[in-house]
């Protein structure tokens, strides 16, 4: 079984050899012992309380109970851009316009921007590759919907995620190669490191700050901006499938898009339903296929845990929890909790519309 | 013998036919059509006579006419006020340091900035003359005529004077800077974009032209080779000009990246070297040859003379010349030394 839960001290070993294995295309989780340990410290100060708010850094750890490894890493900045300077190029176009020669030329331009600032970033997802399939990947990503959802004061109205953008098998970005490698004097996975590494001051000084006119690149330049690597396609399904979308920024290393939402459309938002934790001795088959697996959350800030189970368990009032999954998610009968669809298009059932619209009415 | 008037409608035939052999650059400012040509030097006459009304600032047109034939061998002309009481665009090459403390960085980064900063400066244009006079006298006759005319009417012109040199531009036509920068914006070639600046007005500059500054590293290699680099074929006409006092400061021809020559008006040599003398008879024809012009406005003429003897402030020149400049003795003449 697997279960979300805080990031913890225990973690840095599984955690050290994931990010060697991730490569140099992984710049949120650099293969650095010191600065992932710097980053489990921050995410228990953020559960625990004792960081300022807009501080936090939420990370999720996924684990597999039976081997007690920790296979996945996800994670919720609270806000960006704060304490640094949060940059992007919003991708928008010049119009040169002369009725007396009857040209009218539109120009698609780079303009430096600093529109995410204040914003909560979805982030620093990592699953390991032996358990890539059977619906980790979505658990480890949605989980943090359903805490977004939960503690919503604690987050920005919209959130966001950047994407990463092409790149060569060599990690050559064509984009960097005709425009940040001009300003910048490095190689482009040596800027990406050091921005990951939360040293970015150095974008501020030597990036150009003026508009770049895009006509004024190669076609290969021009060809990535907005797209993003053959290998984040699926995540960006995902997200699309949750109802983020392209919102206009792009990266300013690598041309990737950063999609955005406002937590209250996210689907995994919108379909989620309460229930309460009922304990039963009587089997539970927990093998059944990704389109009829819920995620379930315990609701808890500190002590955040989501696991999986069959659709079938959910009824009316409560749901139906085996003792082992009672434990992972740490509740007990009568304790609430969460429930959302872990597949774009599980079937829900019946009861649950109705109770959902009935829970909509006693609102008003 | 060369003599430099101004022009007249009688001219505009043979103006038309110098404009025409001219490559694109060396006469852009110049109208290829008959209309606008013979509007400009009505405009031009009023000039000279120092009627141009206030909205529309004197510009002068001169020729170049073989004083045998009668035939016009070249033009030159000077815009009192550069932009004509619109805005006079070029490129200002400027750069900025992107340095990082923090990386031991630091980078001089390049930029042309769009600038109206010479606007109203004087600016001599729309220089052209037959190839085989290229590099003779006649032609620093026709280029140096403008200094004595400004040294003449001095009042009518500014403290400061540019000209503007023609850019690279390759064998087969293509101009890299445009091709690397305007072509993307004005969505045409070159020689149709400098054609449209010639007889348009200048709205189309604005309406078209990229409003923001332009990184120097982003443009093509052929185009950074070009900035500030002058045509092959006006070096005669820079040289006589670096020694008229004009130097090329930062400014570029936001078309090709051709440089843009500046000087103080009363700096410029033929102002500073030339001396006003009264007319005297020589009938010696010995002697230095000088530049010499006499008149006012619309009687303005300018020749090659050889002076036989120049003592305090009188001039003496042979007869003939008296006659090209339609002077007689005791008149005011300017004279400089070539």
């Amino acid at each position: 079984m697997l279960v979300i839960r805080p990031l913890q001290n225990g973690d840095l070993d599984d955690l050290y050899a994931m990010a060697q294995n991730a490569g140099k295309g992984l710049t949120t989780l650099p293969a650095d012992r010191e600065l992932l340990q710097r980053k489990i410290d921050l995410a228990q100060e953020t559960f625990n309380q004792r960081c300022a708010p807009e501080a936090g850094l939420y990370l999720f750890a996924l684990e597999d109970i039976g081997s007690g490894k920790t296979v996945g890493i996800s994670g919720i900045q609270a806000r960006v851009g704060l304490d640094e300077v949060f940059y992007n190029y919003r991708l928008s176009v010049t119009v040169n316009a002369s009725r007396e020669l009857g040209v009218h030329v539109r120009t698609p331009t780079l303009h430096l921007s600093n529109d995410m600032t204040d914003t909560s970033e979805i982030c620093s997802l990592l699953l390991s590759d032996d358990y890539k399939g059977g619906g980790n990947g979505l658990l480890l990503s949605r989980c943090r919907f359903m805490y977004l959802d939960e503690f919503r004061k604690h987050f920005s109205e919209k959130v966001f995620a950047e994407m990463r953008g092409v790149s060569d098998s060599n990690g050559q970005s064509p984009l960097w190669d005709a425009l940040g490698s001009k300003f910048f004097d490095m190689e482009f996975s040596q800027a990406d490191v050091l921005s990951g590494l939360g040293n970015k001051s150095f974008i501020a000084e030597l990036m150009p700050k003026y508009p770049i006119y895009l006509p004024m690149l190669p076609e290969s330049a021009r060809s990535v901006v907005g797209r993003v690597h053959n290998n984040t396609a699926p995540a960006l399904k995902m997200l699309q499938a949750e109802g983020f979308n392209f919102n206009g920024l792009v990266d300013i290393f690598d041309g990737g898009p950063v999609v955005e939402a406002f937590v209250h459309n996210i689907r995994t938002v919108r379909e989620s339903v309460n229930r309460h934790a009922m304990v039963t001795r009587k089997p539970i088959d927990l093998d059944v296929p990704v389109s009829e697996r819920a995620m379930i959350s315990n609701r808890s800030f500190q002590d955040f845990r989501v696991t999986t189970i069959p659709i079938s368990c959910v009824d009316p009032d409560t749901v139906k929890l085996s003792p082992e999954v009672a434990a992972a998610l740490r509740v007990e009968s009568g304790d609430p909790v969460r429930l959302a669809p872990l597949k774009d298009s599980g079937p829900w059932p019946n009861h649950y519309h109705r109770e959902r619209s009935f829970q909509y009415r006693e609102v008003r | 013998m060369w003599l430099v008037r101004p022009a007249e409608l009688d001219d505009l035939d043979q103006i038309l036919e110098i404009a025409g052999t001219q490559c694109a650059r060396l006469s852009s400012t110049l109208p290829k059509q008959p209309e606008a040509l013979s509007r400009k030097i009505e405009h031009s006459l009023l000039s000279f006579d120092g009627k141009a009304p206030d909205d529309r600032p004197a510009r002068f047109l001169f020729v170049l006419q073989n004083a045998e034939t009668g035939a016009i061998d070249g033009t030159a002309a000077i815009d009192a006020r550069a932009g004509n009481g619109q805005p006079f665009y070029n490129y200002r090459r400027d750069a900025l340091i992107h340095a990082s403390h923090e990386l031991g960085i630091s980078r001089r980064v390049e930029v042309l900035y769009p600038s109206h900063g010479l606007t109203d400066h004087t600016l001599l244009c729309s220089f052209s003359i037959r190839p085989e006079l290229r590099g003779t006298n006649a032609f620093e006759l026709l280029s140096r005529s403008r200094m004595l005319f400004i040294a003449e009417h001095r009042q009518w012109f500014n403290s400061r004077v540019v000209v503007e040199i023609q850019g690279v531009q390759t064998d087969s036509g293509n101009v890299p800077f445009w091709d690397s920068l305007g072509r993307h914006f004005f969505n045409m070639d070159f020689d149709t974009a400098d054609q449209y600046s010639g007889v348009l007005s200048k709205t189309f500059i604005a309406e078209l032209m990229p409003p923001n500054p332009i990184y120097v590293t982003l443009l093509s290699k052929a185009a950074q080779t070009a900035l500030g680099q002058a045509h092959e074929l006006t070096v005669p006409n820079l040289e006589l000009l670096k020694r008229e006092g004009f130097q090329a400061g930062c400014h570029l021809d936001i078309f090709d990246a051709g440089p843009v020559l500046e000087a103080r008006t009363d700096s410029l040599h033929t102002v500073v070297t030339s001396r006003r003398k009264t007319l005297h008879a020589s009938h010696d024809e010995r002697g230095d040859t000088c530049l010499i012009a006499a008149g006012n406005g619309s009687d303005f003429r300018c020749t090659l003379t050889t002076v036989y003897e120049s003592l305090d402030d009188q001039v003496k020149v042979p007869v003939k010349t008296w006659k090209a400049l339609g002077k007689t003795a005791g008149d005011p003449v300017r004279i400089a030394p070539l």
